[in-house]
């Protein structure tokens, strides 16, 4: 485990920059994920921190020490990589033996390390097994095996996942986790997955174009997004964002004027926004499907909404409709039914909607 | 529809057959030949009675050297092909996995092309000169060094191909477990690249196996191969067809052999399993 530092961090190719330059910290033990659409930069992040890209600005550092222009033989990170990248024709034992091997370890003590993590990740009777004898599953321990027997600095986790069904993919999730604390590593994950970021993140690093929109934790990113591209990336169904006018009215807030929706608002919210926003000035509302309210039918205030599709999940039941502020989705209480052509009247829960500028997209509510 | 793909079919079948025939053929006549004497030969009879006297010749007589001459092909093919075998591999890791400036690519595939398009005769000129120059001439030496020239640049081909289907990541994990280049090469390109070296060596010794326009030029009497052993056949007054038809079929051997081991060799998917 070690403690890692961005400075600046930026690649780029000749003239083409991919990544401007990147500032951020991981402390020792904490698990990193990584996470942004396709083209975001964060694999190339990700492959320049092990030193499989070359680095053409700022400084990487771990436990103060410069790696940045270090070998990537030496820099004793472990990395997971998406397609496993098992040596074909070593069996189970020497694809998790073969960097002790290289480094030129005792042969019992690399044997007592293979052995404990074969029974770490389940993987008794196939030691001798080639990759190709084995299951997807059972590729990705190994894959992880042969990270966990060389204790090293840094897990990296390139989209390790991405290959598994959707069960095994649940369940691996949790299998990363407890692995994690279990050896109290450090750990930086890639993915484009935004459920398995929110799942297994102590903090996200949420990126875009090779830009950090935001870093924090998982509530951080969903309660508090600094943006609109966090606000939309993070949370599913997405977040609805409605570019309308905000005004004061009778000292309650109105969202599309008199003839709007209220805002339901507390006391501490409204001064804080009053500082950052004039009055009827143009910006975009976002509220997440799952922060409506449905209220009786000629609720003042309320918004109505034409079904258009019902999506039912068991668990939960998202609407999807027209209304006077657009195309808008909306979480359903349990034990709620409804059909294409109903018409339900909703309102925002207090507090629990975003604004942002329309503009840059920042949020007017971040301090 | 289904007449049109029985016609098809027998289109196909006439077509494999045919080739075949036109390769098997001569093989076949050169294996009757062997086996009859000069008389029967020159007289162009179909069943002649069976005479084991031309491959006596050849092996017993004390004018032929043809166990020698099939030794002294032996040494150059095999030591060719390893040596092209040996540089070839290690210039695709290099072009393909270590990214090496593009004009080192450029001149190395530039080269390989040229060699690969011009007749050999074409050098074999030159060679002569050069290796007479430096006193090398009829030497193994000479013979060896112009078969890897010959033999290079369709192995360089064969094994780029082969190198760039390893996973890049591969090389990726086996740097982050601690490998230099150097060991990357040695415990996974060598091992995963054996299939592409046994389809490259099979082609590079057979090249070198039937060579007639170098060693010709740049052989003397004590390192004559076989092809230019057999040729020797052709003699001022005569023409000894049986010896030279038992002579073809013995030099055929080990190059039918090769294949066969290269092929299974070649087929076996190594790289099962290597990604998802």
């Amino acid at each position: 485990m070690a403690h890692l530092q961005l400075q600046k961090v930026g690649k780029s190719y000749g003239a083409v920059e991919v990544i401007p330059g990147i500032d951020f910290e991981i402390n020792s033990g904490e698990f990193l994920v990584l996470v942004g659409p396709s083209g975001s930069g964060k694999s190339t992040l990700l492959k320049m921190i092990a030193g499989l890209e070359e680095t053409t600005s700022g400084k990487i550092m771990v436990d103060g020490e410069d790696i940045t222009h270090l070998d990537p033989s030496a820099r004793d990170l472990a990395m997971v990589f998406q397609s496993y990248a098992l040596y074909p024709h070593m069996t189970v034992r020497d694809n998790m033996s073969f960097a002790l091997r290289m480094r030129g370890e005792d042969p019992a003590e690399i044997d007592r390390r293979v052995k404990e993590a074969v029974v770490m990740l389940d993987l008794g009777g196939l030691e001798n097994r080639k990759p190709g004898q084995l299951s997807g599953g059972q590729r990705q321990r190994v894959a992880m095996g042969r990270c966990v027997v060389r204790n090293p600095k840094l897990f990296l986790f390139d989209e390790p996942l991405s290959n598994l069904d959707a069960k095994l993919r649940a369940q691996t999730r949790i299998e990363i986790r407890r692995l994690h604390e279990r050896l109290n590593a450090t750990s930086i994950f890639v993915t484009h997955d935004q459920v398995e970021a929110m799942t297994m993140a102590d903090r996200i690093a949420l990126l875009k174009d090779g830009k950090l929109q935001q870093i924090g934790s998982p509530q951080d990113l969903y309660l508090r997004p600094k943006n609109t591209f966090v606000a939309t990336f993070i949370g599913t169904p997405e977040m609805n964002l409605v570019a309308s006018q905000v005004e004061m009215i009778d000292g309650g807030l109105w969202l599309g004027g008199a003839s709007g929706i209220s805002l339901p608002v507390s006391p501490e919210r409204q001064a804080k926004l009053a500082g950052g926003m004039a009055s009827r000035r143009q910006v975009k509302v976002g509220i997440r499907p799952e922060h409506f309210e449905i209220v009786a039918a000629g609720t003042e205030g309320a918004l109505e909404v034409k079904v258009n599709v019902t999506e039912w999940l068991g668990h939960e039941i998202f609407i999807f409709g027209q209304s006077a502020l657009g195309p808008i989705g909306v979480r359903l209480p349990e034990g709620m039914a409804a059909a294409a052509n109903d018409v339900l009247n909703i309102r925002p829960v207090a507090d629990r909607w975003h604004v942002f500028d329309i503009a840059s997209g920042d949020s007017l509510l971040a301090e | 529809m289904n007449a049109k793909r029985s016609l098809s079919g027998i289109g196909g079948n006439v077509m494999a057959w045919g080739y075949a025939l036109i390769i098997l053929g001569p093989m076949l006549w050169i294996l009757s030949n062997s086996f009859k004497r000069q008389i029967d030969i020159l007289m162009g009879t179909t069943v002649a009675p069976i005479t084991l006297v031309n491959y006596q010749l050849i092996i017993n007589s004390r004018q032929s050297h043809f166990l020698w001459n099939l030794w002294n092909s032996a040494v150059v093919a095999v030591i060719a092909t390893l040596l092209v075998l040996a540089i070839a591999t290690v210039a695709a890791f290099t072009v393909a996995r270590l990214q090496p400036p593009r004009w080192v690519t450029f001149i190395l595939l530039g080269w390989a092309l040229v060699f690969h398009m011009l007749p050999t005769l074409t050098f074999v000129g030159s060679w002569y000169v050069m290796f007479t120059q430096v006193g090398l001439h009829g030497t193994y030496t000479a013979l060896i060094l112009a078969q890897v020239v010959q033999g290079l640049p369709m192995a360089l081909f064969l094994m780029i191909g082969f190198v760039m289907n390893i996973p890049k990541e591969l090389v990726q994990a086996a740097r982050l477990d601690g490998c230099t280049y150097a060991q990357v090469f040695r415990h996974l390109i060598f091992p995963l690249s054996l299939g592409g070296m046994a389809a490259a060596g099979a082609l590079a010794f057979i090249s070198a196996w039937s060579d007639f326009a170098i060693a010709l030029n740049l052989s003397n009497k004590d390192t004559m191969t076989a092809p230019v052993a057999i040729a020797t056949f052709a003699q001022e007054h005569q023409i000894l067809y049986g010896q030279m038809a038992a002579s073809s079929m013995l030099s055929m051997i080990p190059a039918l052999a090769f294949i066969m081991f290269g092929q299974r060799f070649v087929v076996r998917g190594l790289l099962a399993g290597a990604v998802k």
